[in-house]
């Protein structure tokens, strides 16, 4: 019995130091190969700061339009003025026509027309309502809003102050006219967001795509490291040690946890605050969320990294999902429009619960608990992505062990010639077996 | 050619130059289908519930962009839900509601709506927006007729100026239109560019690229067109593929003919097989090719401008756009095939892709010598070479 107990402890600890020494060993694989490093710590290091740089201007300020002025009376100019002054506008060209107003357009010098009809100014003086047309270019999404969101400031304004001189004329309070103008007020209040700023919308699902695909990327790109360098292209080295599973993939994993918890610091706490992004999650809530983000990109990663033969094609065959991804998180495209296929294939990916968890957290003040259904469903990936890494590990620890064995019960040139022919057959077999 | 061989033995080829490019073209056109998100789910916390507030719960359900899914009695429980993001806006209608617009004391209707979502929260508000101000004129509508005013009076006096937008050049206001047509581009130059550079780079790793000169009768120029002539032939149909898809599945209006768009797909494929061969150039070690052109294929979606418009960057970013074909390419999609303008209009972006076809020339000679004497290649150690018989 407490031979038993002491057999025991020596297990566990040889275990343990075993993981301790495929740990370091993984620090030892990360840094001294310069590709795992632009991959890990330089595109995590240098993307956000170039996004955040390239979207900094957050709104358009400032956008080209073009002006047919045919009613070319005070009121008018005063129109258009005040649309020179708006934050969104200015006016660039004034036309004589419109087919001189299109001609701009065409030529990508103005971004929108506005057109003031002739009998503007008659109609104000005698209280008819007037129309002003707002012609917009619809090829980008953001300069429609633009046009629309300066425009009807100042038609709204100029309607106001028209209001103001009517009524007053009919000796009526402004309280009393404006009641009668408006029977109910409006109070739109948006949350998170409300300048509507670009950045704020695609940095944050940024940061998360930006841990998840250099997770996996690096974890790809390290294990066809491994078999192109290792004699028989396997992903497990042919040691002398014999490697558990378990310690294989929980000693790599800690290595990966350690280095992307360090930059989770950097992403989710140094970026936002330089550049003033949304930072409503406490570091209580961002825990709670990036340890089973983290752990299942890492998982999922490992389970992925045995289809990849070569160093080089994990840049070939995961590098384009950045962009699908994006989509798929939801931010784009509201979920709920979401086809069921593309819902099934979006819980597939650790990113996608990710974005929508962090930015439910960090820009809605969103707590734990509000937040668990994404939780869940990270830690449903976790334990799913780990069952699939040990099961992966253990085929190609197992796989290591019977080269082994082979090489060392024939000689080395028969293993030569067998190899060769079976290499190709094996390495099939064990692909197929995983998808 | 030697190459054709090669590309149909290795599942990776298959997977990056077919599989995985149809798989995208598919899922982008299939995922926003509807063209405008409808019947997105929001709350209404009616604390007035008399017919009016209940009235105008209905008449918000009945908007295209909302459907509302809770009844909710306190703010504090829809502003849980939409963190929870089971609700993406609401809408609260205070006590008194009814009782205070009959004795005009302006009640105040409040809207919240989840703006981190990019299309969801700018369409709720437009409908809360239009609902109440068709709430507000039928009111005043009301009212004025009592007091036996003309409706255009009335009008008049609400609204004495009015906005009417139109649309130009794409009538149909629909998220594919903009999304979908340049989406799709951006992914195929990823493709594109991380063949061009991996099936150059192959070569020289795994030193056949001696092998392969001798193929080709010593003409660098000669190697390249041979080694990329067939990529260059099936990602031509990949992009007509993807154009049959935007033009005729999902109806995008094409104001130009077939042979503008073949030409333009054309010189976008090439134009991004130049810059695979400039990077595989420039640093003949293909791990770090590879590098470069992801870091550079990624970026396209931020900096061609269609994400967010490149005139409103900072005047480095404005440069460094022109160097995106896919750029150029959204150019001449947008002046000539949606909106139909001139061809002269897009002249300059057409040329502005011819000039890509200039970039291998400038590392022609780079490449040659690292085909021929193979110095860039990395050092691998068969670190467990003998570890079994040790």
């Amino acid at each position: 019995m407490k031979e038993q107990l002491k057999n025991t402890i020596r297990r566990i600890n040889s275990g343990f130091l075993n993981t301790l020494k495929i740990w370091l060993r993984e620090y030892q694989v990360i840094f001294t190969d310069v590709g795992v490093l632009i991959v890990m710590i330089a595109a995590p290091l240098v993307y956000p700061v170039l996004y955040s740089l390239i979207y900094k201007p957050e709104i358009i300020t400032d956008m080209p339009i073009a002006i047919v002025d045919l009613s070319r009376s005070a009121d008018s100019r005063q129109f258009s003025r005040q649309l020179d002054a708006t934050q969104e506008l200015r006016v660039a060209y004034m036309a004589t026509s419109m087919t001189d107003a299109i001609k701009q357009f065409k030529l990508r010098n103005v971004r929108g027309i506005i057109e003031i009809p002739s009998s503007f100014s008659k109609d104000i003086a005698q209280g008819n309502q007037t129309n002003i047309s707002a012609y917009a270019d619809m090829e980008f999404f953001l300069y429609y809003k633009t046009l629309l969101l300066g425009t009807s400031f100042v038609t709204l304004e100029t309607g106001k102050q028209i209001q103001f001189r009517n009524l007053v004329q009919q000796g009526e309070t402004l309280q009393e006219a404006d009641a009668a103008v408006n029977p109910i007020h409006i109070e739109d209040t948006s949350i998170a967001n409300a300048v509507g700023g670009f950045a704020t919308y695609a940095i944050p699902v940024a940061l998360m795509l930006i841990i998840q695909q250099t997770l996996i990327l690096a974890i790809g790109i390290m294990a066809g490291t491994a078999r192109e360098r290792h004699a028989r292209g396997t992903l497990v080295p042919l040691d002398k040690n014999k490697m558990g599973t378990f310690r294989l993939v929980i000693g790599k994993s800690a290595a990966y946890f350690t280095v992307y918890a360090l930059l989770c610091v950097y992403l989710l706490g140094i970026i936002p605050q330089m550049f003033g992004y949304y930072r409503l999650a406490d570091f209580k809530e961002l825990a709670a969320l990036m340890t089973p983000f983290l752990l299942s990109c890492i998982f999922f990663g490992m389970t992925l990294s045995v289809l990849f033969k070569n160093r080089e094609s994990p840049m070939l065959l995961f590098l384009f999902t950045s962009f699908p991804l994006f989509f798929l998180s939801g931010i784009i495209w509201p979920l709920s429009n979401f086809s069921n296929i593309w819902l099934i294939v979006r819980e597939i990916f650790p990113s996608s619960n990710a974005v929508f968890g962090y930015i439910k957290m960090n820009t809605l003040g969103a707590s734990i608990t509000e937040t668990s259904h994404e939780i869940t469903a990270l830690w449903i990936q976790t334990g799913v992505y780990f069952l699939t890494a040990c099961l992966v590990y253990y085929v190609q620890v197992k796989l290591s062990e019977r080269k082994n064995k082979e090489i060392k019960t024939f000689p080395i040139n028969s293993i030569k010639q067998k190899l060769a022919g079976r290499l190709s057959g094996n390495t099939i077999a064990t692909t197929s077996g995983v998808k | 050619m030697r190459e054709t061989r090669r590309m149909s033995s290795k599942s990776l080829y298959i997977l990056a130059v077919i599989v995985f490019p149809v798989i995208t073209i598919l899922f982008f056109c299939s995922l926003m289908k509807e063209g405008v998100p409808a019947k997105m789910p929001i709350a209404i916390v009616d604390l007035d519930q008399t017919a009016t507030s209940r009235k105008m719960a209905r008449n918000i359900d009945v908007t295209p962009a909302s459907h509302v899914v809770m009844h909710l009695t306190s703010e504090k429980e829809a502003m849980s839900a939409l963190r929870s993001g089971d609700i993406y806006g609401f809408a609260v209608l205070p006590e008194n509601m009814q009782a205070d617009l009959m004795t005009n004391r302006q009640p105040v209707v409040r809207y919240y709506y989840h703006n981190g979502l990019f299309i969801a929260g700018g369409l709720l508000r437009n409908d809360f927006a239009s609902i109440t101000n068709t709430l507000s004129a039928g009111i005043n509508l009301q009212r004025g007729e009592s007091r036996g005013m003309s409706e255009q009076a009335i009008m008049s006096q609400i609204q004495p100026v009015q906005l009417n937008t139109h649309l130009l050049f794409n009538p149909t206001a629909n998220y594919p239109t903009y999304v979908t047509t340049i989406i799709l581009p951006i992914m195929m130059q990823i493709f594109i560019l991380m063949i061009t550079v991996y099936c150059i780079g192959i070569e020289i790793k795994e030193k056949t690229s001696r092998e392969w000169l001798k193929a080709s009768g010593k003409s660098v120029t000669v190697a390249l067109i041979g080694k990329l002539l067939p990529y260059t032939v099936i990602f031509l149909i990949l992009m007509m593929f993807q154009n049959f898809m935007i033009y005729k599945i999902l109806m995008v209006p094409m104001h130009a003919g077939i042979g503008w768009i073949t030409l333009a797909s054309l010189l976008f494929v090439l134009a991004y097989q130049a810059i695979g061969i400039f990077c595989i150039g420039l640093l003949p070690l293909m791990r770090h090719s590879l590098n470069l052109a992801a870091f550079y294929g990624i970026l396209a979606l931020s900096l061609c401008g269609f994400s967010f418009p490149t005139e409103s960057m900072s005047p480095v970013f404005q440069l460094w756009a022109y160097g995106f074909p896919v750029r150029h390419f959204m150019h001449i999609f947008q002046s000539q095939i949606l909106a139909g303008f001139e061809p002269v209009y897009s002249a300059g972006a057409f040329i502005s892709l011819f000039v890509f076809l200039l970039l291998p020339l400038v590392v022609i000679n780079r490449l040659k010598s690292a085909l021929i004497y193979q110095n860039f290649i990395e050092n691998i150690h068969k670190t467990d070479i003998l570890a079994g018989q040790a």
